[in-house]
C-alpha cells in the first residue's frame, strides 16, 4: 500500500538549483552535439569515400558507438582511460563520451543523407567548374543537411536525456543534483517528479527552436 | 437463524475492521515472511560473498529480526537511494542500510533508536602525500553521493573554499576506484570498510578520521507506524543486552569491543 504524504516545499526551495543544473545538461548536450555533428560529418565521409585504416576507424567507431550501452562508453572514459593514469573531469567524461556516442549515430544519420542525394548533383556541380571542396560545401551538404535535419534534433533530445548518465560517473548535471538533495531528504518521488518535468520542458523547448530554425533555414 | 446470520456478520465485520488497523508488525507476523532491504554496496556491513549469496553485519541483524518474530527473512538487494522508496512503498518491511538518523530525513521516514555508529575516515592515493586532515587542504576530496561523509565534507569544503575539488560518485566502490586510480586524492568512507579496501588496492592506504561527530544509524520504517518502530528500537537493546551486537560486530568489523551506542549526555 503506497502509504506517503508528498511535501513539495523542500524541492521548490531547491528549484533554482535545480534549473541551474538544467542549464548544464543543456550546455553539455549542446557543446556534444557540435562536436557530434562535425566528427559525425567526417566518419560519414570517410566510411563512405576513403579506403585503409581512416575507414576502419570510422567503421569500428561508428559499430562501437551504435552497438554498446552508452554507460559502458561513459566508464570507458571515466574509469577505463583512468586506468591507464588518464584522468578527466567528470564534465570532460561526459562530454567525450556523449560526442563519441553522437559523432557514432549522427555518422549514419548522414550516410543515408548523402545517399538520398542524388550522384548526379555533384556531377552538375563538377561539370560547373566547382573543385571537389566547392561542390561539397555548396552542393551536397546544405542538401544532406536538410534530409538528416529531423533526425539531428531526434539525436539532440537524445543527447540532453543521455547526459543523466552523467550521475552515476559523480557529474551534477540536472539528474545528479536531484539525486543530490533526494538523498539528503529523502523526498524521492518528489524531486524525481519535478526533474521529470524539467527533462520534459527542456525537450520541448528544444523541438520548438528546432523548429523554428526550419522554417527560417528551409525557406524556399 | 436470523441471530446466528447477524453474529456471523458482526464476526466477519469486527474482523474486517481488525485487518484495516493492522500495522506492519501484523502483517509480518501474518504473512510469515520479514521483507528487509539491505544495502549490498558496503562490505562488511552488507554484501555478497564468495558464492554470491547476501551477507554482512546488516543481513544477520535481519535474520535477527526475523527469528524474533518467528517468520523468515527475505533478503531485498536495494541501493544507497532506494532505501526510501522501498519503505513507503512496502516493498520492504524495514531497511537495514547503515541510514544516518539526520533530522531532515526524520521528515520522511521512521527511524528505530541507533543500532550501529560509525566514524568516518579517509582512505588516501599512496602518492597523495596526506596524512593528517589538515593535508587534505588543496587535495581532491571524493565521497559517494548522498552519504554522511558528503554531507559534512561539503560543510568544510564550503569554509576552505575548496567545493570545485570534490566529486561524487555513485557507489562507495566507485569512490575507492577513483582514489586507487587518482582521480581523487583522498575517499572518504566509514572506519569499517578502511581495513579491507586498503587490503584489496596496493595504492590505497588508510586515512585521517574525520573530525565530525560519529554517524549514529538506525533501522529505517515507516514514520507514521509508531508500533513497529517501538518494536524495533525494543529488538536493538535485546540485540545489546543479549550481547548478539559484539558478537556480530566482531565477527565482521574486527574490532575488539562494539562502539558503545550510547550517547554520551543524551537520555533516551
Amino acid at each position: 500500500m503506497f502509504d506517503y504524504n508528498f511535501h513539495w516545499r523542500p524541492v521548490l526551495r531547491t528549484l533554482p538549483d535545480l534549473i541551474q543544473a538544467g542549464l548544464t545538461t543543456l550546455e553539455v548536450a549542446t557543446l556534444s552535439m557540435v562536436i557530434g555533428i562535425l566528427l559525425g560529418l567526417c566518419l560519414a565521409l570517410a566510411r563512405m569515400n576513403m579506403t585503409g585504416p581512416l575507414k576502419w576507424l570510422a567503421v569500428t567507431w561508428i559499430e562501437l558507438a551504435r552497438n554498446t550501452p552508452a554507460l559502458f562508453q561513459l566508464f570507458f572514459f571515466g574509469f577505463g582511460l583512468g586506468a591507464i593514469g588518464i584522468n578527466l573531469t567528470p564534465y570532460t567524461i561526459i562530454l567525450a563520451g556523449l560526442s563519441f556516442n553522437c559523432a557514432g549515430y549522427l555518422a549514419e544519420n548522414f550516410r543515408g543523407g548523402f545517399q538520398a542525394v542524388p550522384d548526379t548533383q555533384l556531377k552538375a556541380a563538377r561539370c560547373l567548374g566547382m573543385n571537389a571542396w566547392q561542390a561539397y560545401t555548396r552542393i551536397v551538404i546544405p542538401q544532406v543537411f536538410r534530409v538528416v535535419y529531423h533526425p539531428i534534433t531526434n539525436q539532440m533530445v537524445w543527447a540532453v536525456l543521455m547526459s543523466s548518465l552523467g550521475m552515476l560517473i559523480g557529474f551534477r548535471e540536472l539528474s545528479g543534483e536531484t539525486q543530490f538533495f533526494a538523498s539528503r531528504t529523502f523526498r524521492i518521488f518528489e524531486y524525481f517528479a519535478v526533474t521529470a518535468v524539467l527533462y520534459y520542458v527542456i525537450v520541448k523547448l528544444i523541438l520548438a527552436v528546432s523548429r523554428l530554425l526550419a522554417m527560417r533555414l528551409f525557406r524556399y | 437463524m436470523k441471530f446466528q446470520l447477524s453474529a456471523l456478520l458482526a464476526a466477519a465485520g469486527i474482523m474486517m475492521s481488525a485487518q484495516t488497523y493492522a500495522d506492519t508488525l501484523d502483517n509480518v507476523v501474518d504473512r510469515g515472511t520479514l521483507r528487509c532491504g539491505v544495502v549490498l554496496d558496503f562490505p562488511p556491513i552488507g554484501y555478497r560473498d564468495a558464492n554470491n549469496q547476501p551477507a554482512g553485519f546488516d543481513v544477520e541483524y535481519c535474520q535477527d529480526l526475523a527469528k524474533s518474530l518467528e517468520v523468515e527473512a527475505e533478503i531485498m538487494p536495494v541501493t544507497w537511494s532506494e532505501r526510501l522508496p522501498v519503505i513507503a512503498t512496502g516493498r520492504a518491511d524495514v531497511v537495514f542500510g547503515a541510514t544516518s538518523d539526520t533530522l531532515a530525513r526524520a521528515r520522511t521516514v521512521g527511524f528505530s533508536i541507533p543500532y550501529a555508529i560509525y566514524f568516518s575516515q579517509g582512505v588516501v592515493n599512496a602518492k597523495s602525500g596526506i596524512s593528517t586532515f589538515e593535508d587534505i587542504q588543496g587535495k581532491r576530496v571524493a565521497a559517494a553521493l548522498g552519504t554522511m561523509p558528503e554531507q559534512e565534507w561539503l560543510k568544510i569544503a564550503e569554509q576552505w573554499g575548496e567545493t570545485n575539488l570534490y566529486q561524487s560518485y555513485q557507489s562507495e566502490n566507485e569512490v575507492f576506484l577513483a582514489v586507487a586510480q587518482g582521480k581523487a586524492d583522498i575517499g572518504l568512507t566509514t572506519n569499517t570498510a578502511v581495513k579491507a579496501i586498503t587490503q584489496q588496492y596496493d595504492s590505497l592506504d588508510p586515512g585521517p578520521r574525520m573530525p565530525w561527530t560519529p554517524d549514529y544509524t538506525s533501522i529505517v520504517g515507516k514514520r507514521q507506524d509508531i508500533t513497529w518502530l517501538n518494536y524495533l528500537n525494543l529488538f536493538v537493546t535485546h540485540q545489546v543486552r543479549s550481547g548478539r551486537y559484539n558478537e556480530l560486530w566482531s565477527k565482521f568489523v574486527g574490532a575488539d569491543q562494539a562502539p558503545e551506542l550510547r550517547i554520551p549526555g543524551v537520555l533516551y
